[in-house]
């Protein structure tokens, strides 16, 4: 199977060919064409349980699309929200990503959820995660442009621009600054992580988005 | 974990495609060894191992060469009792000192996130009182005018359910109760105005600004004027402490509280006229409720009427609440009246002893006038249908 993502990085999408017999993994609804050699199959994603879990706690939908072929096709995937896509292999590692950001997998891997804590609430980061792991790639999305951070020592993420992080990345949760930079810089409470692993992050966030525009509409 | 020496978990290394990959980890007596699913295998001799604790769950444990160039970690629960086993005690002092430090951190952590649930509850709660007391604030800042022009516009397009009472004995006789409760009212502007429906309701009402309303069901449900004197004691008061325009702050959110402080009143007086029209008849919280009673009280101990005639009525409505007519009563508005009825015995009995003067009207003439008013209307009815 053959992936590429185009449009890098603000209207990212994954451009796929997929060989006799190959199949691709898709979030539902990401699918913005495709060939009519192409079959689709809608499956509960991970059970039906997992899947109602992955609706409520995990922003994902309870079904996942499996697209494949029985000889050559194409077919393009995307996001719903501008931004780029990121695509890595996992190879019996683990990755946990944010809720909202899976788009595509192959069909080695596993997609689960998992509980993130309170400490990830308080960073508004969700209750819960996205746990894929197996052998295969992965595509995830974010909002703005993807980038990733080689960390070991400590290293300050701002709520909300945390996209995906390794099971070995210890996450807490501090105050940018003092009491008062704290409060009156707007950073507020920050995401503070602890390596090895890998990180990666969204030059934008939703949250960031939203205010902006609350403070327009007065 | 696979068996007593076998574990999952992964590697960090440089020579993989991506610097990292799952592996099987496995103890031998020399040291810890990871394979990879691509077959790629790593080692680290125990006597080189540099141990620490941490990841997201926090019990991951990271074995690095002295270089660390490499890290094997797994995060299986028995991972740290098995190495220490398999090591032959060489790694327990690091694991150890590993294990303190992260239920240090662990501790700090619980201590952070309790501080910060505490901090939130406390901006809630501060929050909300601060937002009833700055809508105090707000409603003592406008002027009574504005309860009168909500009250006004409210009693103009409400629909009553029935006509208005011209009957001067009946009129005056209300009239009478409240000339001697109003020099009492805690609050100077207002007019009280006095409207008496025929509808069996029983009932009565104040409108933001001293419009009162009182339906005929409760003149001739009461057995002595006193007992209507207490309802519209209880009525005036919400009048005087301005419970309405605290329900419209309520209502219509902070926004009306600016508006007020700015002087801008039109919007606020509609929407308000609007609110107490759809309510035809005013609810108000458990404490506005309780606030009434006191200052209803208060005010006629200083009238000089009995302030005993009002859990009188408040007994006889209780005693009577299924076979009252009207499906909206004053019981329905006012609930919790045993507390209410104790509180205000007990508020009656603080008071100094004084001989009440009655109300010098006569009440059975009125009843009489009201029940035959009542008699016509449904005559009335009954031919106009």
């Amino acid at each position: 199977m053959e992936a590429e993502i185009r449009n890098k990085p603000s209207f990212a999408n994954i451009h796929v060919k997929l060989g006799p017999g190959e199949q691709i993994i898709a979030e539902a609804d990401a699918m913005a064409s495709m060939s009519s050699a192409v079959d689709i199959q809608t499956m509960w994603s991970g059970g039906v349980v997992k899947g109602i879990l992955r609706r409520i706690f995990g922003s994902e939908s309870m079904f996942v699309n499996v697209f494949s072929t029985e000889s050559e096709g194409e077919l393009t995937l995307t996001q719903p929200f501008p931004g780029d896509i990121e695509c890595i292999e996992l190879k019996g590692n683990t990755l946990y990503l944010q809720p909202g950001a899976f788009l595509a997998c192959e069909p080695g891997v596993k997609l689960g959820l998992g509980w993130a804590g309170i400490r990830m609430l308080i960073a508004r980061e969700g209750l819960f995660r996205l746990k894929v792991s197996g052998t295969g790639r992965i595509w995830f999305g974010a909002y703005g442009g993807i980038f990733e951070r080689e960390i070991d020592d400590e290293y300050v993420v701002d709520s909300g621009h945390l996209v995906a992080y390794e099971p070995s990345i210890q996450v807490r949760i501090g105050m940018a600054g003092g009491i008062f930079s704290s409060f009156f810089s707007g950073e507020g409470l920050v995401t503070k992580l602890t390596g090895p692993g890998r990180i990666y992050m969204q030059s934008r966030s939703f949250g960031g988005l939203a205010a902006w525009t609350n403070s327009h509409l007065w | 974990m696979m068996d007593e020496h076998t574990f999952t978990g992964g590697v960090f290394s440089d020579t993989i495609d991506g610097g990292r990959a799952g592996a099987e980890i496995e103890l031998s007596p020399m040291g810890i060894r990871a394979l990879t699913l691509d077959g790629d295998r790593f080692e680290i001799p125990f006597r080189e191992c540099q141990l620490e604790i941490g990841g997201f769950s926090g019990r991951m444990v990271f074995c690095r060469n002295q270089d660390r160039s490499i890290t094997i970690y797994c995060e299986d629960r028995t991972f740290p009792s098995a190495l220490s086993s398999a090591s032959a005690g060489i790694l327990d002092q690091q694991l150890g000192e590993s294990l303190k430090q992260r239920r240090s951190e662990s501790r700090r952590g619980r201590l952070i996130v309790a501080s910060v649930l505490v901090v939130i509850m406390l901006l809630l709660v501060g929050g909300y009182f601060g937002v009833q007391i700055g809508a105090r604030a707000a409603v003592r800042a406008v002027p009574v005018s504005v309860d009168r022009e909500i009250g006004t516009m409210a009693f103009e397009s409400m629909d009553l359910e029935g006509p208005e009472v011209t009957d001067p004995k009946v009129v005056q006789a209300i009239q009478t109760m409240v000339d001697r409760l109003a020099p009492y009212a805690a609050l100077d502007g207002l007019d009280f105005d006095v409207h008496v429906i025929d509808s069996p309701m029983v009932n009565a009402f104040a409108l933001p600004g001293g419009t009162i309303v009182v339906f005929t069901g409760l003149i001739a449900e009461s057995d002595e004027p006193e007992q209507v004197a207490g309802v519209l004691a209880h009525e005036m008061a919400h009048a005087t402490l301005r419970h309405g325009l605290h329900r419209v702050g309520q209502s219509l959110g902070l926004a009306a509280g600016l508006h007020l402080l700015l002087g801008d009143t039109r919007g606020v007086v509609s929407a308000g006229a609007q609110l107490f029209q759809l309510a035809t008849i005013n609810s108000y919280s458990r404490d506005q409720e309780n606030e009434a009673d006191a200052e209803g009280v208060r005010m006629l101990h200083e009238a000089n009427i009995d302030p005993m005639a009002m859990p009188r009525f408040f007994e006889h409505l209780r005693d009577k609440e299924g076979d009252l007519p009207g499906v909206v009563s004053w019981i329905s508005t006012h609930p919790q009246h045993e507390d209410r009825i104790a509180a205000i015995k007990s508020q009656v009995a603080s008071l100094p002893k004084r001989q009440y003067k009655p109300i010098e009207v006569d009440w059975a003439e009125v009843q009489k006038r009201v029940n035959h008013e009542q008699l016509e209307r449904r005559d009335e009815d009954a031919d106009g249908s």
